[in-house]
């Protein structure tokens, strides 16, 4: 044990962590998510440039995840086919044919991108979920189109809970403006999840699943789940 | 709805809710619930019973279950004792 290490087992853990453990925690996950999900998306380590003159940690950087889809769903489809069976009863045949693959085609067009980015943020020591989202086109998609892709009691949660909620600003390498769940609950309820119970910390338990335990609870705000098998721990 | 040859699909499994943080502490706290149930069960009823809409809800190896997922499949992995312990926490002030 390092003198890192029998430092942290007596200070009790705030819910946070280091930049450089953000970088151990982004390893595991992005790993572990391979391993056990791997018909989603990798998670991929963008290293950054660096943006000072003193050299900061060459592990700095994000993790990303792009072009996750997320489908209408089928209540959305129905609906735009009983529009088309409407148009059908009401125009002439050869402008029949037409319409119906107009409306159809709007169908298959309902396919929403999402590029997510794990951040580290300095100043609350937590990683934070920037998001953002586009139409097959690539038109960016406004925010009450987003909402309809979450999950209904999502849009409670986000509405009353004081621990997520969604603000829109600029991504902090990208200088485009994203979304991104706020992460002022996050070493809150991080802290919980863990209990607070520094005999976890031991052996860099509480990193190396930091971000498997903070998506767990980030990831139902979109429906991502996480597969149980890579919830597991060995130890406890 | 005791049978004494309980098939596998009518597995109950005991669940033990405990609160965390402030949250107040339920008069009954240990609760048998079918296996083939969805842990949004557990959920609502913890809803219902504290009238909170927003929980925060997670179990003893440091994660939150997705709502979807089967009781049953909870406490096979992280069950212990016999029981899966489900930890609840109400919304932190603003701070």
């Amino acid at each position: 044990m390092n003198q890192k290490e029998s430092v942290r087992n007596i200070i009790p853990w705030d819910g946070a962590l280091s930049s450089s453990d953000f970088f151990c925690a982004a390893s595991a996950f992005s790993e572990k998510w391979k391993r056990f999900n791997p018909s989603a998306p990798p998670w991929l380590w963008v290293p950054s440039p660096k943006h000072h003159l003193l050299s900061s940690h060459k592990e700095e950087g994000y993790l990303s995840l792009e072009d996750m889809c997320f489908i209408k769903s089928s209540e959305d489809q129905e609906s735009c086919r009983s529009q088309t069976w409407k148009e059908e009863s009401s125009i002439s045949q050869e402008e029949e044919a037409v319409d119906t693959a107009t409306l159809v085609q709007s169908c298959f067009d309902e396919v929403n991108h999402y590029d997510f980015h794990i951040v580290y943020s300095p100043s609350y020591r937590v990683p934070v979920l920037y998001f953002r989202s586009y139409h097959s086109d690539g038109q960016t998609l406004p925010f009450d189109e987003i909402e309809k892709d979450l999950p209904d009691y999502c849009a409670k949660i986000r509405l009353e809970s004081k621990w997520t909620f969604i603000t829109h600003e600029e991504h902090p390498y990208l200088n485009r403006p994203w979304y991104k769940l706020h992460p002022c609950g996050t070493s809150e309820w991080m802290k919980l999840l863990f209990h607070g119970d520094t005999s976890l910390n031991k052996n860099g338990f509480v990193i190396e699943h930091y971000l498997v335990s903070w998506f767990s609870v980030i990831g139902q705000v979109f429906d991502l789940k996480i597969p149980l098998a890579m919830l597991e721990t060995v130890s406890c | 709805m005791s049978a004494a040859h309980s098939p596998t699909s009518l597995t109950k499994v005991v669940v033990h809710l405990r609160a965390t943080g402030d949250a107040p502490i339920l008069k009954q706290s240990k609760f048998k619930i079918a296996g083939t149930d969805k842990f949004a069960k557990v959920i609502d009823f913890l809803r219902r019973q504290l009238h909170r809409e927003t929980l925060f809800v997670y179990v003893n190896s440091a994660f939150s279950p997705n709502p979807d997922e089967l009781i049953i499949d909870l406490h096979t992995n992280f069950g212990f004792d016999g029981k899966l312990v489900v930890n609840y926490a109400c919304s932190m002030a603003w701070g």
